[in-house]
């Protein structure tokens, strides 16, 4: 064990009633009866259907637009193009870069150029069938790194580059002068697609005042009132939003998909007087809303002959597609994160967001840390077999430990577990036993394991302001409501909020309710992204607990005729601490407090330290806290056919403090399964910048027959931000396992492959090459 | 219908997947593709797993249909329902109707199924979420409790 004595001492010093239980999250009892109301499935009667009109070549100029044929349908209520829109034709997240409505130019496959309503998608899909587009074809750019030449192309007449950054540290040629090894490689990754599996969805109507309502699929409510109101000409006060239950999202339903659906709706609410709702089919959901970046990373590495890292350089370009979307927050982390967790004194990393014709990449869980993560663990074991070392010895040689710097130079503080989540997952996996036992495989089927480590800055750190608002109220029947504009899609973060709160208040979680997150009751929170609802909106949530647990106990103090300070709350009742049986319930203190007028409604407003770093070279604190991981991936191939079979996934990551072990293992496990199929099986194929498979019958996404057994391992370093020590666990787990997986393939054919996703046909080449 | 007869005149194009939502107003049944490949609109007819999206509602006529309102209720869940309560099994909720009635299908049919024999039970049903890791234990788990309620 490393654990540190001042870890210790803050693990033992932390008794809870609720914090680290397996309890059963507030939404669980509506789910499994399937009571939840999604937005398709509170559609008024009269609400018209909206279908849009997409580009069907990746680059051209638009001659016309001709609406004739489907104004002139019967059963057509509107037809609208970018003329028609009553405010400004923007729809952008970060650079002015796309209109709601294409009039003069598409950049990329399926940019929406009109919409057709009718009170049936029958007929609104006929209309949008009949809207005819004359196009003058343009050349196209596919290639992120084709369009960084200077020759290139130019996408927007700003010219290709979205963003640039870039880290240094120390001196890369020093660097690469102490070491004896140098080795240098490039790496390839896909477009992933998040496919949660309600696709977007928006519905809007115009109220008696003018103002317009908003109920949608989304991630970020207030994102959306912007984004609507500029569209409408509106203020954003006369535009209210609502998400409704929300069926999965990773990251798409925060970028700019939900101002789509929800804009284009309102649109023809406020022409029609009626409610319309857009919900977008399964290939458009694919074609049009944002994917994980396909990366092209090069890596050159220098090592001294004990294995000590000496220096890194990188090249990292991402491909965010003919729209920016969150691209140039994306590079930032992988920048950050470009030489995976690990000291090394000499650091030079370059990192472009790169334009190009394909469709718009965005924000995806884990936001540019798994390609980065893919290429500097696969890195690290090219290095191993290089240097003839086990690959567990390098990392653990170079592994980042309390009291160093990471490449951006930022002080690794005691909260860092990177070598108990190491240890713990190669013990528990018999990692050095199955190395040598599987090295000697012979024959058709042949195992292999493989190692992957990995840090992950937690929230936003330099991706933007990091703060949150949890309101909560106590009714007179004592219920608790939990209301804030940060919004549950799946991960139970939100129930997490009210188990931090029921912590706080010492109170059972059977009183608390979630509020539905409306822009009308709530103040606006920043997004719901990061994984950033535990570890930001978890202060608030114990923010506003405490305040409110004030109040209580200074009216009960009345009653029992003592200092609040003596008062706990424990079994319901407000009690003093020496003595037990001095006790008022709490619901007589709640009836007392509505009897003299004293409100139990409370605000909680957390806003995290800013992360202060030099941006030059992005030297300093990108990060407030880091979640640490380890994943051993073992995998069976079958040499003749090349088909990879993933046999069993060790994960260990450290929860800081699992507030809820369940939902941390659920999203461990569900993270590894989502990372499994970008190792193995995701590829949103574009050819010549078409979406070529955009169905879940020609993407694969892993079903429960391709699932692995698997091992989870919960470390507990509580860190500095987080409540109770709580850090990032949405995210992380979808970092690792296409990177272990590779390196487990590796080890098993003896040659790597360098680009994913690791299919059997790269699997036959990479045999083939060996030979 | 759920254990109630119910008189339509159906159109000979509309799917039973519409029929389902928009007409009988049983909105657990959920569309997610359209084309019989994520399966969240799984039903349960005379016995078998069938994709909503893919059954014309006139090929429908004389069956007894299942859909996840006609499973458990608040106070008296069905025991895979319970087990995927105590689990955490369900996270966005979008698949967790189909999840629960290929579940109760195949107890039904098999009292003592194998993981193996589960994970085959639901994978026309995709989840994005868990990595049917949680749903798997909790089917499983209720099978149990099912087998010893009986014995």
């Amino acid at each position: 064990m490393t654990e540190t004595a001042a870890v210790q001492k803050l693990r033992e010093a932390q008794r809870f009633t609720l914090v680290g239980k397996r309890i059963q999250r507030l939404d669980a009892l509506d789910k499994v009866l399937g009571l939840p109301l999604y937005t398709s499935d509170i559609v008024p009667k009269d609400a018209l259907r909206v279908k849009v009109v997409r580009s069907s070549v990746p680059h051209a100029l638009i001659k016309r637009v001709n609406t004739q044929a489907a104004r002139e349908m019967p059963g057509v209520l509107a037809v609208l193009t970018a003329e028609d829109i009553p405010g400004i034709n923007e729809a952008y997240a970060l650079l002015p870069d796309r209109p709601l409505l294409a009039s003069k130019k598409v950049r990329c496959h399926g940019e929406a150029i009109a919409v057709v309503a009718a009170g049936d998608s029958e007929t609104a899909e006929e209309a949008a069938d009949r809207i005819s587009v004359e196009y003058e074809r343009l050349p196209i750019v596919t290639s992120p790194v084709e369009a960084m030449k200077p020759d290139s192309l130019l996408v927007h007449d700003s010219g290709n580059v979205a963003k640039y950054l870039r880290v240094r540290k120390g001196d890369v040629k020093e660097g690469f002068r102490q070491a004896d090894v140098i080795i240098e490689n490039t790496y390839k990754t896909q477009f992933q697609d998040p496919a949660p599996l309600e696709p977007e969805v928006g519905m809007a109507w115009v109220e008696k005042d003018g103002s317009v309502t908003c109920v949608g699929s989304m991630q970020t409510p207030f994102y959306v009132q912007t984004g609507v109101a500029k569209v409408l000409g509106l203020s954003p006060d006369k535009v209210r939003v609502i998400q409704a239950t929300t069926g999965g999202a990773f990251g798409p339903k925060s970028d700019e998909m939900p101002v789509d659906t929800c804009a284009i709706s309102a649109m023809v609410a406020q022409k029609t007087g009626k409610p319309a709702i857009l919900a977008y089919t399964r290939d458009e959901s694919m074609i049009a809303h944002t994917k994980r970046h396909p990366f092209v990373i090069t890596l050159k590495t220098g090592a001294k002959n004990d294995g000590r890292l000496t220096a890194s350089e990188a090249l990292v370009v991402s491909d965010t597609g003919a729209y920016a979307s969150l691209g140039p927050l994306v590079i930032i982390r992988a920048c950050f994160h470009a030489t995976g967790p690990y000291v090394i004194p000499h650091v030079k990393t370059d990192a472009y967001c790169m334009y190009t014709n394909n469709t718009m990449a965005g924000s995806f869980r884990g936001f540019g840390s798994p390609q980065v993560h893919f290429a500097a663990e696969s890195q690290m074991d090219e290095l191993a077999k290089k240097l003839d070392m086990d690959p567990l010895d390098l990392r653990l040689k170079n592994i980042l430990r309390p009291g160093m710097l990471t490449a951006t130079s930022q002080l690794v503080d005691e909260a860092c577990s990177l070598e108990e989540c190491t240890k713990r997952a190669t013990e528990t996996s018999g990692w050095r036993k199955k190395r040598l036992e599987f090295s000697r495989d012979r024959g058709p089927f042949r195992r292999g394991i493989g190692i992957a480590l990995m840090y992950h800055g937690n929230s936003l750190g330099p991706e933007g302001s990091d703060y949150a608002y949890v309101h909560m109220l106590i009714k007179p029947d004592a219920k608790i409501v939990v209301r804030t504009a940060l919004t549950e899609y799946g991960t139970g973060a939100i129930s997490g909020l009210a188990q931090v709160a029921a912590e706080t208040l010492g109170l059972p979680i059977h009183l608390f309710e979630l509020d539905r997150p409306d822009t009308a009751s709530c103040q606006e929170t920043g997004p719901t992204v990061a994984s950033r609802v535990m570890v930001i909106g978890g202060r608030a949530a114990q923010i506003a607990a405490q305040k409110l647990k004030e109040k209580l106990l200074n009216v009960a103090s009345d009653s029992l005729h003592c200092e609040p300070s003596k008062l706990t709350i424990r079994d319901e009742q407000v009690s003093h601490v020496d003595d037990p049986k001095r006790a008022v319930s709490f619901q007589k203190v709640v009836e007392e407090c509505y009897k003299r007028h004293i409100s139990l409604t409370e605000t909680g407003y957390y806003v995290a330290p800013k992360c202060e770093f030099e941006s030059e070279n992005s030297q300093g604190t990108t990060y407030l806290q880091y979640t640490y991981g380890a994943v051993v991936a073992e995998v069976q191939v079958d040499m003749e056919l090349g088909v990879v079979k993933p046999a069993k996934i060790t994960a260990a990551y450290d929860a800081g403090r699992a507030i809820n072990p369940l939902s941390v293992e659920g999203q461990i496990e569900g993270g590894t399964i989502q990372g499994l199929g970008y190792g193995l099986t995701e590829q949103l194929v574009h050819l010549g910048g078409m979406v070529a498979n955009p169905t879940l019958g020609d993407y694969y996404i892993p079903t429960s027959l391709d699932i692995p057994e698997i091992q989870t391992i919960i470390v507990e370093y509580p860190g500095a931000i987080g409540p109770f020590g709580a850090k990032a666990m949405g995210e992380p787990p979808v970092d690792l396992p296409a990177a272990a997986l590779a390196n487990a393939v590796a080890q098993t054919i003896g040659s790597r492959i360098f680009d994913l996703p690791i299919t059997a046909e790269k699997v036959l080449f990479a045999m083939k090459r060996k030979r | 219908m759920n254990g109630k007869d119910h008189a339509l005149v159906v159109e000979s194009t509309e799917r039973l997947l519409d029929v389902l939502r928009d007409r009988l107003d049983l909105k657990g049944v959920k569309e997610g593709c359209g084309t019989g490949d994520c399966g969240t609109c799984t039903v349960i007819m005379d016995g078998r797993l069938v994709n909503s999206c893919l059954v014309l509602a006139v090929q429908a006529r004389d069956k007894k249909i299942t859909t996840i309102e006609g499973v458990g209720t608040r106070e008296k869940l069905h025991p895979v329902q319970k087990a995927l309560m105590k689990y955490g099994a369900a996270q966005c909720g979008f698949c967790t109707p189909a999840m629960v009635l290929a579940g109760k299908n195949l107890v039904d049919h098999n009292p003592s199924p194998s993981k193996e024999e589960i994970k085959e039970a639901i994978s026309g049903v995709l989840c994005r979420c868990t990595g049917y890791y949680k749903i798997i234990d909790a089917i499983h788990d209720a099978a149990k409790e099912i087998s010893e309620v009986r014995s």
